[in-house]
């Protein structure tokens, strides 16, 4: 305890006399935090865009205006066999109308207006997570509904949701790639400022040595100082985030929740935010203990 | 207690800085090492304090060869040594206090047991009501006191000085050696360097002159 209050406290002062170059660093690692925290924000409420669309019609059957009860029944139990569903949902006519008008309702006096609904009564299904990645299976029931006898049309949704997946995954590869060559230049700023430190602490590291202190306690300084600019700088990227966070809420926050449903846009949770501390510290301790084993 | 057995150091080039030196310094003796410039004298407190190795020969301090002692082994070692430098080296951030406290806090000594030898030593060299003084507000004869302080509070079995009189008058430089006497009295090994002669003559102890690395005259 000792040692640590030693270490923090030297640390500390270290910090306070190089504190423009400590700064830096601090800026540094909060950048490159920041734009992890920004990436992982948006690939946060991109999968929930994606999970809620997901979730609605993936497969749409539409149905002809006189199929019969026969043949919807037929329709029902060719889905139900193929056992690839989690759930399907019968929307009539009348409320595919009321969907349409509550979804655009500026052509909501339009639709109708002849008297005649235009909309088709249809069959929205849900498909099963597994089998949403076997391609095969999904088109072969895509291509048996299709050919049944009051189905008036199949409108697979699945392909652009691969799409978008795949975007996604590409995008996040992408993000992970920037975030470590930021993290990695967060790492070296860190430890050059660690360095300018252990130059100006020389003669105390040349005494310590001398009078053969523990490496630990020659060391700890270094890790410390590291560890405090990392810890520093994670915590302006957090309070970046929310900032941004805060301004795009206000300005899209009624967009982006008719869009992702009642909860809207939502910030990284709580174990994210404490992964991005720790990881800001684990950086700016990986430059100080660098620094810390060349120059004792 | 100092054994070393025909040790040289080479340098670039071949350069001899000891060349087959036998020395042997006993457990509390007093021990000058004098000669000119280049001599070999701070090569030689250099080896003792381990920041280097002899090229050739054996070094063995307290019966461990130093030449084979772990990094570990040599912190160890260190901890029984004290040293002081012509030039201080003292930090000059840090208060006279602090600069003493320093050893013992490093090595892990409670608070109050650092407190309390800090003391003790600063009171000892005369220096008690200046502890709370910067280094370059004291004079050159006061810091190297603060310097020997900070080589005693650890309570070391050798002290180890190298020209520690070097940037002072006679008068200090005396005062400084009856320091040194009375740490030798308590049974401390003491080693020092100094190209002083008029200095060692008035403390009158064993004198071992260095010339070009190789021992010329014990008196």
């Amino acid at each position: 305890m000792r040692a640590l209050q030693y270490f923090f406290t030297e640390a500390a002062g270290s910090l306070w006399r190089a504190r423009g170059a400590a700064l830096l660093a601090i800026a540094t690692i909060g950048v490159g935090l920041f734009v992890l925290g920004f990436f992982l924000l948006l690939n946060a409420n991109a999968q929930r865009l994606v999970d809620r669309w997901s979730e609605s019609a993936e497969l749409s059957v539409f149905l002809d205006d006189d199929a019969t009860s026969e043949q919807l029944k037929t329709i029902d139990a060719m889905i139900e066999r193929s056992g690839l569903t989690a759930g399907r949902e019968y929307v009539s006519k009348d409320q595919a109308l009321e969907r349409f008008r509550a979804d655009f309702p500026d052509l909501a006096a339009t639709a109708g207006a002849s008297g005649r609904n235009p909309m088709p009564a249809s069959f929205e299904l849900r498909l099963r997570p597994g089998a949403r990645e076997s391609t095969g299976a999904v088109d072969g029931l895509v291509t048996s509904l299709a050919v049944l006898d009051g189905v008036a049309d199949v409108r697979y949704d699945r392909q652009w949701l691969v799409r978008l997946n795949a975007i996604i995954r590409g995008a996040r590869i992408a993000g992970i790639a920037v975030v470590a060559l930021l993290g990695l230049a967060a790492a070296i700023t860190a430890s050059n400022v660690v360095r300018l430190g252990a130059a100006a602490r020389r003669d105390e590291i040349e005494i310590m040595q001398l009078v053969g202190a523990p490496f630990a306690y020659v060391r700890g300084p270094f890790v410390a100082e590291g560890i405090l600019q990392g810890g520093a700088g994670a915590i302006v990227a957090i309070i970046a985030l929310a900032g941004v966070f805060h301004l795009f809420r206000l300005r899209f926050g009624t967009a982006a929740a008719a869009i992702l449903s009642n909860a809207g846009l939502t910030f990284l949770s709580l174990p994210v935010l404490v992964v991005l501390l720790i990881g800001g510290m684990a950086l700016g301790c990986l430059g100080g203990y660098v620094v810390a084993r060349r120059v004792t | 207690m100092i054994e070393a057995h025909r040790i040289s150091k080479t340098y670039a080039r071949g350069v001899y800085a000891l060349r087959d030196l036998t020395l042997r310094v006993n457990k509390g003796d007093f021990v000058f090492l004098t000669g000119p410039s280049g001599a070999g004298k701070s090569t030689l407190l250099r080896l003792l304090l381990r920041r280097d190795v002899p090229t050739e020969g054996q070094l063995i301090v307290g019966g461990r060869n130093l030449a084979e002692l772990s990094p570990r082994q040599v912190q160890a070692y260190r901890r029984s040594l004290g040293f002081v430098f012509q030039d201080f080296k003292l930090l000059a951030n840090k208060t006279v206090l602090e600069n003493v406290a320093l050893v013992p806090r490093v090595l892990g000594m409670p608070p109050a047991q650092q407190q309390r030898r800090t003391f003790q030593v600063l009171k000892w060299v005369g220096l008690q009501h200046r502890m709370n003084a910067y280094p370059l507000e004291l004079s050159g004869g006061e810091q190297q006191r603060v310097a020997i302080a900070r080589a005693i509070v650890n309570d070391p079995v050798i002290i180890l000085a190298d020209e520690p009189t070097g940037n002072l008058d006679p008068d200090l430089s005396l005062e400084i050696m009856n320091l040194f006497r009375e740490v030798n009295a308590r049974g401390t090994t003491v080693v020092v360097a100094t190209h002083d002669r008029e200095l060692i003559r008035r403390v009158g102890r064993r004198a071992v002159t260095l010339n070009h690395g190789e021992i010329v005259e014990v008196a």
